[in-house]
Parts: C-alpha cells; structure tokens; sequence
C-alpha cells in the first residue's frame, strides 16, 4: 500500500518536472569571460580551468589564457580558477550580460588588497584528481565522509551496520588509504574495518580524492589512494558571515545542526577568523522491515580557525574536535559461531527492538582533536616556504555488550578496550618556479606517534617514529600540449613495540625504509581530448595489528593472529584517464593495473582455536603477490531541455597472482544510471535541479573458497532521487535538497558491510537539508 | 595599531594553546598494563563430580585456558570418566585465574541466575543430565545430576547462555558465554 503511494508521488514529481519543461524553453544569455594572466611577467597562463561552483560550469583556458563559459544566468557565483603550480582562486563574482574578468592566480594574497587569493590548496598535481564539490556536499549534507565520497566513481564504502562506514578507493581501505585532514595525515585507529574516519564532513568545503598510489606528498601508506579535505576558504570581505545547516533524515529520525560564523574585522585588516560546530543525534535506524536495535549515534564537533596576514606571510592556526557515540547492533555481538549460524539463519532479527534514541551496549566512543599551526613565507618570484606543526589526540572506547559480571569490575563500568594515540607530525615545503616551464616543491616531513592500550589485549602499546624528503617537478613541453610530472620520497620508519609476553616486558624494535615513486604525463593533443597516463610506487611497513594482533572479533566470530616478520608491502600501480569533452558529451575512461609485492592480507588457517566458548576459526595475516586492476567509467550526455544522462561503473578484479585465488572482501562490480535534470532559474527559485538514479550492485562471486561463514549476498538494484533548490534573498542565501535514498524500501544486503551476517541495510530514507548563508 | 595586531595574535595563539591541552593521553607506551588487569575472562570451567552411590567416586574434570581467548590454547583438557550405571551430583566453578586473587565467577553467575542457564547435551556416551537447580522460575544448572548407563564414549557439551532479560527455560535464546565438549568415557 505504502509502496502504491510512493509511486503515485512519483508520477506526480515526474509530471511536474514535464510540466516545468514548457516553461522552461527560455535559457540565460549571459557569459563570463576574459584571460588568466601571470602576474608577475604578464605573460598568459594557458589551460587553467574555470569553474563555477553554484552552477558546476567550467571552461578550460586555451593556450593564450583566454576562456569563455557561455549560457549563464545573472547573479552571483563563487568563481574557482585552478592553474597547474599556481594557489587555486577562489572567488565571488557577479555576472551582468557579457561579463569580461581577467584572473591572475598565485602571489601575495596581502598585496592584493582584497585578497581575493585563498591558500586553499597545493600545487595540483598532473595525476588526475577529483573534486567533490561544494554543489555534491550540500546534497549529501549530514551523511558520513565514507559515504560520501562514494560518489566518486570507483569509490565504495566498507560499513559495519549503518553508522560505521569507511572510504574504500578500488577495493583498497584503513591502513592504505590517507585521509588528509587541513593538510594533515588523519592519525586514529585507522587499521580496523571498524573504525570510520573521525572527521565532520561539514568543515570540508571541497573533497579531493586521488585513486591510486600517491604517496609523495604525505608519506607512506597512500597505496590505495587519497582522500583530501579542504576546509571551506575563510572570509574575504569585510564583515560578519556564515551559514546554519539543519538536516533531516527520516530512516533514524535524525537530525543535524551545523553551524558557522566567520568574520573579517574592519579595524584588523589581514585578521579574519571563523568557528564552526555540529550536533548529530539519530536512533534506532529501520531495515525495510524491521528496526535495528541499538543503532542510535550521537555526534558534536566544533572547530576554529584565525588566520593572519603579514606582509610577506600568512600564519594560519586550526583546532577541531570530534566527538561520537555510536550504538552497535547488540545482535552483531555473539559469543560464538553457533550464536553467528543461529542469527544468519533466522529471518529477522535476533534482537528485536522499536525505535528509540537510547544507545546501549555494545557501543564505541571516539573523540579525536586536532591542533595545526601553519605559515607560509612568500620568497622572491613566486617560491613560497611552508611550514606546519599538528597535533592529534585520538581515543577510542569500545563497549562490550555485558558488563563483567563480577560486582565490583560491573560497577566501574569501564570499556572493555580502550586505545589512545597521540600523533605529532611537522612539515616544512618549498615551492619554486623556473621561468614557467618547470615548477614543483620540495620537503621534509617528521611524525613522532605514541599509542597505548588498556582493557582487553589487541594491538600493543608502541611508539612509532617517521622522517620523510621529497621533491615533485613539473615540466611543460610542447606549449602546455605535454607536462610530465616526476616526484619521488624516501622514508625512514622505526616502530618499537611495548608488550607482556607472559609475565616479561618486551620491547621489540622495527626498522624500515624506502623510495616512493611517482611518473605522470598529461597529453592534451586538442581541446576535447585529454590522456593521463600516471604510474607510481608507494609502499607501506606493516602496521602494528598485522604484526601483533592477537585476539577475537565479537562482531565476526573469528580469531586476527599477527605475524611479527611480515615485510613492507609496495604497489607499482599503472593509471590512464582518457577524457573526451564536447558541449554534449563527457566521456572519462579510466582504466589501470595494480601489481602488489608482499600484499598483507588474512588467510583463514586450520586447525581452529580451541577457546572456552568453542573453536572459532583462524585467520593469519599473510603476504602474497597480488594484481588488482578494473575500469572506472564515467559518461555523462546533455539531452534536450536541461535533462542530462549519467551513467557511472566500476569493475574490478583482484587475484593472487601466483595462485589466482580471489581477493576477500572486494567490492563488487556495480553501475549507476542517473537522469538529472537542472534549470538555473524559475520565478524566484535559482539552481532547481531533480534527479532519479537507478544502482544495480552485482553479486560478488569472486571470493576465495571457505574463508566465509555465508555466501556473499544477491545482487540489488535502488532507487535514489534529489531534488534541489535556492533562494536568494537580499543578502542571504537558501538552499533546499530534499532526498529519497531507497525509495522502494528493497530489502537488501551488501557484500562489504560487516553486519551482513545479521541485518538488511537500512530502507527508505527521506532527507531534507537547509543550507542557510548570511 | 600594529601593536594590537601582534597583541590579538598572542591572545588566539595563547587561547590555542589552551584549547588543546584539554586531552592528553594518560599513560606512557613504554609502560604498559600488566596482563592481569585485562577485564574479565573466564579462563577455568571445573565440573565436579560427587558420587551419591557406591557405584562411582569422586572426580573433577577440567577445562583450562589460562591466558583467555586468543595467545595459547587450554592447557588442561580433562576427559570426563565416569562409572557406569553411577548418580554423581555436579556442581560447576568458573574462575578467572588470570585475576589476583582468582575470581570466582560461577559466585556472579549465581547472583545473576536469573539471566543464565547452562545447558547440557550428551553425545554418544551413555548419561542422562538433569538441572537440580532453580532461579525461582526457570533451571540454572550450576548444580546437576548425572546418571551413567552402559558403559560407553562419546562428548557432553557444555553450554553456558547468557540471556538478559530473554530467559525462556530454553537454551536457543541468548549468547554463549561457555562452550566446550568434553570427551566422555563411561566405563
């Protein structure tokens, strides 16, 4: 009956969205234009690309620096231009008729006056990089960081139940992907698959995410690929702004509430400042059938930011705090594989609930803080001297189901684990320009890592220790046609481990080193067309929990042992992106070819472990030659009317390359078909947009034989539907995107998400998220 | 002017300093926890065996994990011998051995009868168990009685539940705190 309705409602929405297209024949006239000039030589900078956020327009400069976005609509927009080796602009622009504006990128944000330039970014590398934009952020406003980069083609996530979910960048996650947080190496527990990112995605004004081996710039273990956010630039004018977010979700009835003032004193030019704070708080979350019991999460974050502007520097001080309360499905909690086979077997849920915000046991509690300081000198020419020093305080508590029985332990109630992880890292980086033609940067890097436990023995304390240098070059050849990339890093790693074996005190010590490499070139022969070819080798040691764990999983039934004589693991990943573009068509194509030596991974082991809840199965962490490789595909058609065609897959295929066994735990091949419609204005309404998406996720059949309690579950299709909005008052803006994930309510289950054993995903989730700016 | 600006820059990078000194990590890597203060196992499950006829006498069996789940494996895994057509009564002792002094965790399951039943299934060897004790409500079966036939081998499984506000009398709800199959020789 239910599903009648949401069907009727559709067709109504379909039949408003036609009924607009009569009235939407009419299209905007207006046009920005202009050249992107050196500042310093006058001379032009050719292939910068243009963007307008609000809109998501973008022109690419031609070799004398002139560009030209057709068909916009008056009114203001946040103008990026982003030009290899030069500071990104980001900047706020009316657009009246033919609107002609000149850019000059890099230099002094202080002798600019209005200091339009924004230290956002660094150099952009040749390798391709995509951008989440602020445009996708507001849409996927209130959900966490893994899922949203998930809309970056080739990017998965890896969940345990609904509130735990990790990046996953072609199949790779935890401890070989980097999460770049503000300029900083993300340091927590990141080696669980149960330990999502600590981070509030509503600081971030821009997702970059780099899919492959780029370990140069931040160091070892970006095997799998990058993740980087940037926070939203600070105020440039004079004055007082910011924004209030206020989000719904109906699955959970969760609410968040982000908001941020910023401000830029009259009286202290070169001074501005910003402070930021979000407050989560979501219960129970429902199946298409059921309630999950003790699925609640209760989040609040704030952060700050000042910023300064000397005559030749800029000094910049950044401190956040993250914290969370999540509730874990209590039912995922099980004693042993009875218990597991028991629940996998019975067509609800074992433990039953209704809904409720209360979150009970088991729980993890995570608070993550974050101090950075960072200047940056301008030098003569365009060089630059960057220097940070960042501070992290990571502490996770992990709640057991029972407390202990014994009274006196009970009443404590203590977590049964407990980690705490403080990370210092410093920086210092030299940017320089040659004449235009070459370009790059230069650094040195150290982190100083300290890690304790307390409670239930899984990973030892240690210390850990890290020095860095790196250079990346960039050449032109053949006027801007051709740009070679070459970076390279070496690392010097020590670990020193603090341990009981028995009743001694151990402290055994690890030494590691090695190069990482990174060749790219961008061959743009005409304006439509683009090829990338990127090959880098990046390495990591073995973390601590590969070469010391030793302990059970509630969650997975299963024992984790370590091996303390496991190598570091390297990657030679080879990357081509082929980018076709007309004023109809967008065609990427990005193909590549991971070989792994030494790839650390669990293998299951007889005999079982013999315990006094019963034998559980083993799993040893191993290493292996391994080859992962598969294509991203992403195609996008503008049909007539303002509707757009987007079509994006992912295939992937991971063996062991001696052996040919498959690869545990990889994501599934899956497309996604998307018919989005935009209008730029209506009446009073600006950016309208409307968009119905169908993702069908493949079985993954590609598992290696008996290393599972249950085959991997069926194939599923969803629905998922936006439509958006703003409304621009005097000085205010307001932005309106209502959504509808799941809207058939299927019932479904997913190969990477650890509960899987025990709970369908979440159904039907109806969203609305306000994004009001002043 | 100049001097305020210098002076507002002190203040936030003062306030900074203040903010983020509010977390530190309480211990020292290089010293780490003791292996006995790592929450509660149940490292030791005694089944003891008294005999209330001629027939048998008196007997233990053991199992023993004495580092806890994980690390090594029992390193007493008694064989339950028993007489044959013999009644013994059973009475069950949990301890945490890993705990200084040992903790006696059957006294916890005791107070907290209400939220636990053992339970017992015979395989092959030729005794009929029956729970001798009550919560009020439902069996407990810290105290059991054990009647052997024929002589015969096979395993009795012993099962621990842990059912918090769930116990129904039968074993199938709950999550399993013990399980260990004994070996059995009725002779």
């Amino acid at each position: 009956m239910f599903r009648h309705n949401v069907l009727n409602t559709l067709f109504l929405g379909v039949g408003f969205v036609l009924f607009q297209l009569n009235v939407a024949a009419q299209s905007c006239t207006s046009s920005l234009s202009g050249r992107v000039i050196d500042e310093h030589d006058k001379s032009a900078l050719a292939y910068a690309t243009i963007y307008l956020k609000e809109n998501d327009k973008s022109a690419l400069a031609d070799s004398l620096g002139n560009y030209i976005i057709p068909h916009l609509c008056d009114g203001k927009y946040t103008l990026v231009c982003a030009h290899i080796g030069c500071e990104t602009i980001t900047q706020t622009i009316e657009i009246k008729g033919s609107t002609i504006l000149n850019l000059y990128p890099e230099h002094h944000a202080y002798e600019l006056g209005m200091a339009e330039v924004v230290v956002t970014k660094n150099q952009d590398p040749v390798a391709p990089i995509q951008h989440i934009s602020i445009l996708d952020l507001d849409r996927s406003a209130g959900q966490t960081l893994g899922e949203i980069t998930t809309r970056v083609v080739g990017l998965t996530t890896l969940n345990t139940g609904n509130n735990i979910s990790k990046p996953v960048i072609r199949g790779l996650h935890s401890n070989r992907v980097l999460i770049i947080n503000n300029g900083v190496r993300q340091e927590g527990q990141q080696w669980g698959n149960e330990h999502a990112p600590e981070i509030d995605p509503f600081v971030a004004g821009d997702i970059e995410v780099i899919k492959g081996a780029n370990s140069i710039r931040y160091g070892s273990d970006a095997i799998g690929g990058v993740i980087v956010l940037n926070p939203k630039s600070l105020r440039q004018d004079t004055g007082v702004g910011g924004e209030v977010n206020v989000v719904g979700f109906s699955n959970g009835r969760q609410g968040t509430v982000s908001a941020m003032l910023e401000v830029k004193p009259a009286k202290l030019s070169g001074f501005n400042w910003r402070i930021q704070g979000t407050a989560k708080r979501g219960g129970n979350v429902k199946t298409a059938d059921y309630f999950v019991k003790n699925t609640g999460v209760s989040e609040y974050n704030f952060s700050w930011q000042s910023r300064y502007a000397f005559k030749n520097a800029i000094g910049e001080v950044f401190y956040s705090q993250f914290n969370t309360k999540i509730g874990i499905y209590s039912g995922a909690h099980i004693g042993n594989l009875t218990d597991l086979q028991r629940a996998f077997d019975s067509p609800g849920p074992l433990d039953s609930a209704g809904f409720s915000y209360t979150i009970g046991r088991p729980s993890q509690q995570i608070n993550h803080e974050l101090f950075k300081a960072s200047l940056k000198f301008f030098l003569r020419g365009r060089n630059s001297l960057h220097v940070n020093f960042a501070r992290q305080f990571n502490t996770r508590l992990e709640y057991d189901k029972h407390k202990p029985l014994n009274d006196s332990l009970a009443a404590l109630d203590l977590p049964a684990l407990q980690f705490n992880i403080t990370t210092h890292t410093a920086e210092m980086m030299w940017k320089h320009f040659y004449k235009g033609f070459l370009q790059g940067s230069a650094g040195i890097s150290v982190m100083n890592q300290g890690n304790t436990y307390q409670g239930r023995f899984f990973i030892p304390n240690f210390k850990k220790n890290t020095a860095g240098v790196f250079v990346i070059e960039q050449f032109k050849m053949m006027p801007n046609k051709l740009v070679f990339e070459l970076g390279l890093r070496y690392d010097f790693i020590q670990q020193q481990v603090f341990m009981y074996e028995g009743k001694i005190l151990v402290e055994p010590a690890f030494h590691y080193q090695g190069m990482a490499g990174n060749f790219a070139v961008k061959y743009t022969p005409t304006k439509q067309l683009s090829i990338n070819y990127t090959f880098g080798t990046a390495w990591r040691p073995p973390h601590i929990n590969e070469l010391f764990s030793n302990g059970l999983h509630h969650g997975a039934a299963a024992f984790e042992i370590g091996d303390s004589t496991l190598t570091p693991e390297r990657v030679l990943s080879n990357a081509f992106t082929f980018e076709f573009q007309t004023s109809n068509w967008f065609v990427a194509v990005e193909p590549y070819y991971n070989a792994f030596q030494n790839f650390i991974y669990l293998q299951p082991q007889l005999p079982p472990r013999l315990t006094i809840r019963g034998a559980f199965p083993t799993f040893y962490y191993k290493q292996a030659p391994v080859v992962m490789r598969g294509v991203d595909i992403h195609v996008s058609r503008s049909l007539v009317a303002g509707f757009e065609w987007v079509t994006k897959a992912s295939i992937l295929r991971a063996n062991n390359s001696k052996t040919k066994e498959y690869i545990v735990m990889m994501p599934a091949d899956r497309v996604e078909n998307k018919l989005e419609w935009k209008r730029e204005k209506w009446k009073k309404l600006n950016d309208i947009s409307a968009g119905l998406a169908v993702q069908t996720v493949m079985k993954q059949w590609r598992v290696p034989a008996n290393s599972d309690f249950v085959a991997p579950p069926k194939s599923y299709n969803l629905v998922n539907m936006t439509v958006g909005c703003s409304f621009q008052l005097k000085n205010q803006k307001l932005n309106v995107n209502v959504g509808i994930q799941n809207l058939l309510n299927t019932a479904y289950r997913d190969y990477l998400n650890r509960f899987r054993y025990y709970i369908d995903n979440p159904g039907r989730n109806v969203s609305i998220a306000l994004k009001y700016q002043f | 002017m100049k001097k305020l600006n210098i002076k507002t820059l002190l203040f936030f990078a003062l306030l900074a300093v203040a903010f983020s000194a509010c977390e530190k990590d309480p211990k020292d890597p290089d010293d780490p926890q003791t292996p006995d203060n790592d929450g509660e196992v149940i490292t030791t499950l005694k089944l003891v065996f008294t005999a209330i006829d001629a027939n048998g006498s008196d007997f233990t069996a053991t199992f023993r994990d004495s580092d806890g789940d994980g690390g090594n494996g029992p390193d007493i895994f008694d064989t339950i011998k028993l007489a044959s057509n013999a009644t013994y009564s059973v009475q069950i002792i949990l301890l945490n051995e890993t705990a200084s002094p040992i903790d006696t965790i059957s006294n916890e399951v005791a107070e907290e009868n209400y939220d636990h039943l053992f339970c017992f299934t015979p395989a092959g060897a030729n005794v009929t168990i029956t729970r001798t004790d009550s919560d009020g409500k439902y069996e407990v079966g810290l105290e059991s009685k054990w009647e052997t036939g024929a002589a015969s081998s096979g395993t009795v499984q012993v099962v621990l539940k842990h059912q918090p506000d769930i116990k129904t009398g039968s074993c199938d709800p709950g999550e399993t705190d013990i399980d260990v199959l004994f070996p059995t020789v009725v002779n």
